[in-house]
């Protein structure tokens, strides 16, 4: 066994090469937390120019093909991108663009070649941002359920519906999303794939009020309300085959309930330590009390253990070995664990968790922000008990095995 | 980066599998619960025989020279039984402390009858003080002449009826950790060994009325600092008693599944119903967290990085995902769980006499943080 990535001498000079380059590219300050929408608008675009000129080094999806504008890089180089980007805080987007790291993959499997000339060649560029669209306000769990609508009418399909939960600050160049093209056909067999061009006449964006939004105006708490009317999308739009689109979605969920692993640092876990180090209660710091460093250590554990499952999947997936129930497993353990944490935090640091405050809150809020997001990240992406149902069924618990859905490319 | 197991290692995890499956199937593990020694001398002879005793014992002291993978393997595999009997105590646990703090002399003198499994060793560490560190040990060797004279008692040494000689750890100075070992044949006047009746697996209280022991028995390249020749010694021992416990806790997830598909209630197998469902699904996330610390703390140590905090944090996730893992195997199963026959029993018996077994969950939690400097 081996649980680290090593390096060859060629590998090692790109990192150099890789790391010179951010040096020389992340403007600085790219990582602070935005006070307000303006500065949010002004920082996104910030993170978009960088996206632009990783994607024209073909760095923003290392691991895409090449043909269409990817990194055509190997999962080594692709860590080392990852990890460099991770020294300034960042991540590969460096902006919130999950419908692209979703969807890439999902058109890497069904497009016809003409639809990866189309669709990946901008995303790969970091031209475009994505965003799924998926809930509905009465299909939730239940994605199957979702009622919007796409009726063809000659070189075009017609969509109506609503979709909820959607996306970040900051607007969105393209969405795709699931919706009916066939109203009378069976369940799993009624729905279609589409990639949308998000400024087509008939598209409304409502932002939401919700707890994961902050006061800040951060990208990834901010959800929004989006409702379609008569939007007429070109048939070419359609990915997968029409009717076909609940089994291509199979390849995304399964990203999206962390099957694809994840390689990186514990942020929250590194500043809760230094915060601890750095406060005081009855004049010792916090970490040298009992009480809170046995929360610590349960907090440090938590955290290691999601990050070994992490570890896993990575491996499992680029290792090209067989998977069961080990993404929702990750995706189960990761808000079950940062739900438990909002408690222990509480517990550990006091009410100074709950305020932004600048004088009495952590810095710039981030543990104000885990009590938020805490809670709130039990439900994206599959509810932690949609989770469970996935991983039962896959266990095959009273039941025989059903193989993984999806592969991932 | 590569988390499998390389051929060699299946194939060494495969013939231990298809060993157990012959030899210690889940009938002979219940019978051998209510046995006094936890063991039959002759499969006990027949793993000695095939190398499984002395994996950890370099070549040069007759064992296997094998690597803390290559035992985690077949520790893993002991553990899916679970194989009762002195494996980890004397194969494990004493051989490690003895290459620490023996000398050349006494290596030779103890490691390969280890390794034959003609000599059962066991250590006796814990005292009435109930203390998991140093400041719990009170034993006290008094010199008199050319020998040690001990009274006072041990307790929940693990295998000390099995054991024809105990690693004792005694005190030997007023700082905390001013420890030694002594190494005592069993048979000498004055040691006695009671099993510890009830809940527990093959623990004893282990009494010294004035035994007295020549002082050639001090383990003497570690005088004085018998406890870091412990702590050293447990840090690659630990692991191996975690990828005993995660191959338990393997086995009765496997049970689990079975029994959710066979068991019909209310007209379909009760793994359809939800609420089962969320007992297995909790037994193995605790199965996984207690796998991936225990496998990767191993894989440091056979790299040669640091270890200490990670191995510490894989004995507490793995000593509380046992017991976990058990309660949940238990809900799923409910009556038949209890049935001393059905073979879950051994395996929640196991997880709570390993739950303090070499220390508690908390005890190891707080020396993770002192490790990580916290």
């Amino acid at each position: 066994m081996d649980f680290e990535v090593t390096y060859t001498e060629e590998q090692q000079r790109f990192r150099a090469e890789v790391r010179a380059w951010f040096e020389a590219n992340v403007p600085p300050g790219i990582t602070r937390e935005p006070a307000s929408t303006a500065e949010s608008h002004e920082n996104y675009q910030m993170r978009r120019e960088l996206g632009r000129k990783l994607g024209a080094k073909g760095w923003l999806f290392p691991t895409g093909p090449k043909q269409y504008g990817g990194g055509g890089l190997d999962v080594d180089h692709a860590i080392i991108l990852e990890e460099e980007a991770d020294r300034f805080d960042l991540s590969l987007p460096p902006f919130y663009d999950s419908g692209a790291t979703m969807g890439a993959p999902t058109i890497a499997v069904w497009g016809t070649e003409e639809q990866k000339e189309t669709f990946l060649k901008p995303i790969y560029r970091g031209d475009v941002r994505v965003w799924q669209l998926l809930s509905e306000p009465s299909a939730g769990s239940d994605l199957a359920g979702v009622k919007m609508r796409a009726i063809r009418q000659g070189d075009e399909y017609v969509l109506n519906g609503q979709k909820i939960f959607i996306g970040s600050a900051n607007g969105t160049d393209w969405m795709w999303t699931l919706a009916v093209t066939n109203p009378d056909g069976e369940r799993h067999q009624n729905l279609s794939w589409f990639m949308v061009d998000a400024n087509l006449p008939g598209i409304t964006v409502q932002p939401m009020e919700l707890l994961g939004s902050g006061g800040g105006g951060g990208e990834h708490g901010h959800k929004n309300t989006i409702f379609f009317e008569d939007v007429r999308v070109p048939a070419i739009c359609l990915v997968g085959g029409e009717n076909n689109g609940w089994k291509v979605a199979s390849t995304h969920l399964e990203l999206e309930h962390g099957g694809g692993g994840h390689v990186g640092r514990n942020r929250l876990w590194e500043g809760l330590l230094s915060y601890c180090q750095k406060n005081y209660r009855d004049g010792q710091p916090l970490t040298s009390h009992q009480d809170v460093r046995d929360l610590l250590a349960d907090i440090y554990i938590r955290g290691e253990v999601g990050r070994l499952f992490g570890l896993r999947n990575f491996w499992l997936t680029y290792a090209r070995q067989p998977k069961s129930y080990e993404g929702p497993q990750a995706s189960l353990y990761h808000k079950y664990a940062g739900l438990w944490m909002t408690t222990a935090i509480l517990e550990a640091v006091g009410p100074a968790a709950l305020t932004t405050d600048s004088r009495w809150g952590s810095d710039e809020g981030f543990l104000e922000g885990q009590q938020r997001n805490g809670i709130v990240a039990v439900h994206p992406g599959g509810t932690a008990d949609i989770q469970k149902v996935e991983m039962a069924r896959r266990i095959g618990i009273g039941r025989t095995i059903r193989q993984a859905a999806g592969k991932v490319a | 980066m590569d988390l499998s197991l390389n051929e060699h290692q299946r194939m060494l995890a495969q013939s231990v599998r298809s060993f157990m499956e012959r030899r210690v199937p889940r009938s002979k593990i219940a019978v051998l619960q209510r046995s006094e020694l936890g063991y039959e001398p002759e499969t006990w002879k027949t793993i000695a025989e095939l190398g499984w005793v002395g994996l950890l014992i370099p070549e040069q002291y007759g064992g296997g020279g094998a690597s803390l993978t290559d035992a985690a393997v077949v520790y893993e595999e002991f553990g899916r039984g679970p194989l009762p009997g002195p494996f980890f105590s004397s194969g494990v646990l004493s051989a490690l402390i003895l290459l620490e703090a023996g000398t050349e002399e006494q290596r030779r003198y103890a490691l390969p009858a280890i390794s034959r499994g003609e000599q059962i060793f066991s250590v006796a560490i814990t005292e009435p003080a109930r203390s998991w560190g140093p400041q719990g040990i009170a034993l006290t060797a008094e010199r008199h002449g050319d020998r040690f004279r001990l009274n006072g008692v041990k307790l929940f040494v693990s295998e000390a009826v099995a054991a024809t000689h105990l690693i004792v750890a005694v005190r030997s100075g007023p700082e905390v950790n001013a420890t030694s070992l002594l190494l005592i044949d069993k048979n000498t006047k004055g040691v006695s060994a009671r099993l510890l009746p009830g809940f527990i697996g093959w623990q004893a209280e282990v009494s010294f009325d004035n035994v007295e022991i020549p002082v050639e028995r001090l383990l003497a390249a570690r005088e004085n600092e018998g406890w870091a020749a412990l702590t050293h010694a447990m840090e690659r021992a630990l692991p191996i008693l975690c990828a005993y416990q995660v191959g338990s806790s393997q086995a009765i997830f496997e049970m689990s599944v079975e029994y959710s598909r066979a068991r019909v209630q209310f007209g379909v197998p009760i793994g359809r119903f939800q609420r089962v469902q969320d007992h297995i699904i909790r037994l193995v996330n605790h199965l996984d967290a207690a796998r991936w610390t225990t496998w990767e703390a191993i894989w440091k140590l056979d790299t040669g990085r640091p270890a200490a905090a990670s191995v510490h944090l894989a004995k507490a996730v793995t000593a509380e995902a046992h017991i976990e893992a058990c309660n949940a195997a238990h809900e799923v199963h409910a009556g038949i769980g209890s049935s001393l026959e059905y073979g879950l029993v051994p395996h929640t018996q196991l997880s709570r006499t390993l739950f303090n077994y070499l220390g508690d969950p908390k005890w190891h939690k707080r020396q993770m943080t002192i490790a990580m400097n916290w």
